[in-house]
């Protein structure tokens, strides 16, 4: 039996298709305002796709709709479903760091048991999540998926808040009044997010093995101010030679279901 | 009875007290407030114990910082907006200000103050030692003294003898309740019916008793052990109800709302062996070595006594007991040690969440994410 992992996270949904291991194929769509259809719509176009019907696949959920999706045969939280794919990559895996559309995590991985042992999420507050980088890229009219390449070429990046993003778009304005560069402004941006979720994740300890993932990943400017303010370097589940950080909680989500499927 | 009924019964039960001419004293709910001698001298004892939520903490920011204590703003809210169901509220005849910590005193002051209800004064110390314990009776003679004027009764040492034994035999009786193996929400609907009307709640609290004892129908074996501390759940609140719905089970309240109020119990032979009652009420607050809020040594108590409760659960079950700190928004009290509780309980190899939240219904669905992801961890 095939196995799939849908992980419907606030801003995207990510679906995987796993077999014995291999990842088969996957999706990724905008979440929008309804998870349930897009869950589906993603999954089926799957199902289509390699010929299977739903009865084929063993079906878990997770991200924070994880509860939305009623075709799942089983839930598991994010932070489980993380840990586990982010083993699936390293092995020896100690700690990981998630920074989705809605939150940011810290997990500690025991190297013994391969459990989760201790976690930490981030308030309701989108500061220091993906939300974050958007409504700023927002703020600076430039691309989201630009952002960290304009930030990396700044040499003196500019001082954000790194407490609430409300504030936080305030300043970047105040800076543009001052005639700060763009390149600064976006630096500091990306410095404020590695801050607060560094701070986060020191608080329950972290170290090297540290793998990041969730769509924030993609950001090349986060994963390196990451690694000034933790002090070690971090690296991201990549798979021919492209970065699926953004999948690691879904893979995960299906390893968990094959593992147990395995017994 | 869910808990819009309890509180409309409940405001029924205070208009008849208030029919029979007793007066209401109120207090934001902590575990030092002498009852007994509200009791004594004929007033009948409101604890506040009702979660917050947006509306009403939105509501407290005419006179608190958002930064305060989401319980304590809470409570103004109660009185700043009075929904529906707490109209009781209008029939306090005092509040009693008190200091057990700072958000306790500047939401009573507030209250009192804003609101037009009388106060009374009862402040305690932080610490638990001999010149704490003259400080406490020094206080008990002076809040006695204003119960006295105010209600023009002089409570006798024999009247307030038979209020401790009472509230001993009651709280005796909750004690036996909580061992009880019952699912947890259930067990903490009648713990906090039982501290809302207090001894006038033993003949239903025992009627309770024999129910469960009759119908142990409950099954919560497959379900996850879970020890709450830090914060109480106070009336309507939802985290019970997340706990459940992520397969866990509290199978201890160690809150005010819990062990530390019904734990504080004394021999029957000590209460008639001892002349002067108020010096029975010193010792039992010498004697509250979990009060959350006082030194020294609170952090060591605290770790003590959960790890007591950790390893009977083992012993019994062969299962692990999961902590949940449950960490009400900017309580300094609480916030302050969760690093260290925790710390210390994971060196032992009990794994611990530290649970931080205001009443807001936003987060509902990253509490439920974190309380899940722990009981997949355990």
């Amino acid at each position: 039996m095939k196995i799939c992992g849908v992980d419907i996270g606030s801003l995207e949904t990510k679906v995987v298709l796993l077999d014995d291991n291999n990842i088969i194929d996957y999706r990724v769509g905008r979440s929008t305002y309804d998870f349930k259809r897009v869950g589906n719509n993603l999954f089926n176009d799957l199902l289509e796709h390699h010929n299977l019907k739903k009865s084929d696949v063993y079906i878990m959920s997770t991200g924070y709709g994880r509860n939305t999706i009623d075709i799942a045969d089983d839930r598991i939280t994010e932070i489980t479903a993380h840990a586990r794919g982010a083993q699936f990559f390293f092995p020896d895996v100690n700690s990981v760091i998630d920074i989705g559309g809605q939150d940011s995590k810290a997990i500690v991985i025991s190297k013994k048991t391969g459990n989760v042992i201790d976690f930490q999420m981030n308030d309701k507050c989108a500061a220091g999540t993906g939300r974050f980088i958007e409504v700023m890229s927002g703020a600076l009219e430039v691309p989201i998926q630009d952002i960290g390449d304009l930030a990396l070429k700044s040499n003196n990046p500019a001082s954000i808040s790194s407490t609430c993003t409300v504030f936080a778009e305030s300043e970047v304005i105040s800076l543009f009044a001052k005639g700060t560069k763009k390149e600064d402004i976006a630096a500091g941006i990306h410095k404020s997010i590695a801050r607060r979720v560094a701070g986060m994740a020191k608080r329950i300890g972290v170290a090297p093995l540290l793998v990041f993932c969730g769509g924030v990943a993609k950001n090349i400017a986060v994963k390196e101010f990451l690694e000034q303010e933790l002090g070690f370097e971090i690296v991201i589940p990549v798979d021919n030679g492209k970065s699926i950080a953004q999948l690691t909680g879904a893979i995960g989500a299906a390893l968990i279901a094959q593992d147990q499927n395995n017994g | 009875m869910d808990n819009l009924e309890l509180l409309s019964e409940y405001s029924l039960f205070l208009r008849e007290k208030k029919e029979e001419g007793k007066k209401v004293v109120a207090f934001i709910s902590h575990d030092n407030i002498p009852e007994e001698l509200l009791d004594a001298a004929g007033f009948v004892p409101l604890r506040l114990m009702f979660a917050g939520n947006d509306e009403l903490m939105d509501a407290s920011h005419d006179y608190l910082s958002p930064s305060t204590c989401a319980f304590a703003q809470s409570c103004i809210g109660l009185f700043s907006i009075k929904p529906s169901h707490y109209r009781f509220l209008d029939i306090i005849d005092y509040f009693i200000i008190s200091n057990h910590c700072v958000s306790d005193i500047c939401a009573s002051e507030i209250i009192s103050k804003y609101f037009n209800i009388p106060r009374l004064n009862f402040y305690i110390s932080y610490t638990k030692n001999d010149n704490s314990g003259k400080y406490f009776k020094l206080e008990l003679l002076d809040f006695k003294d204003q119960l006295e004027k105010i209600s023009g009764i002089k409570i006798k040492n024999e009247d307030l003898k038979e209020s401790i034994r009472n509230y001993n035999n009651f709280k005796k009786k909750i004690f036996e309740f909580s061992n009880l193996n019952i699912i947890g929400s259930e067990k903490l609907r009648v713990l906090q019916r039982a501290m809302l009307y207090g001894p006038p709640f033993l003949p239903e609290l025992e009627s309770h008793i024999q129910m469960f004892k009759e119908n142990q129908v409950q099954k919560t074996d497959n379900l996850k052990g879970i020890l709450i501390t830090g914060g109480s759940i106070f009336l309507n609140d939802f985290l019970i109800d997340l706990i459940e719905e992520a397969g866990g089970n509290v199978i201890f309240f160690d809150t005010w709302v819990g062990y530390s109020y019904y734990s504080q119990i004394f021999e029957d032979n000590i209460i008639d062996s001892i002349e002067n009652p108020l010096d029975l009420l010193v010792n039992r607050f010498k004697n509250n070595i979990y009060d959350d809020h006082s030194v020294p040594n609170f952090l060591e108590n605290k770790i003590s006594q959960i790890e007591l409760v950790y390893q009977e659960y083992f012993k019994k079950t062969g299962r692990k007991l999961g902590i949940i700190n449950h960490i009400i928004k900017f309580c300094d009290h609480i916030s302050l040690m969760s690093s260290h509780l925790k710390n210390r309980l994971q060196q032992k190899g009990i794994s611990v969440l530290n649970l931080e939240r205001d009443y807001s219904k936003a987060n509902r669905g990253q509490l439920s994410t974190r309380i899940e992801a722990f009981l997949e961890m355990m």
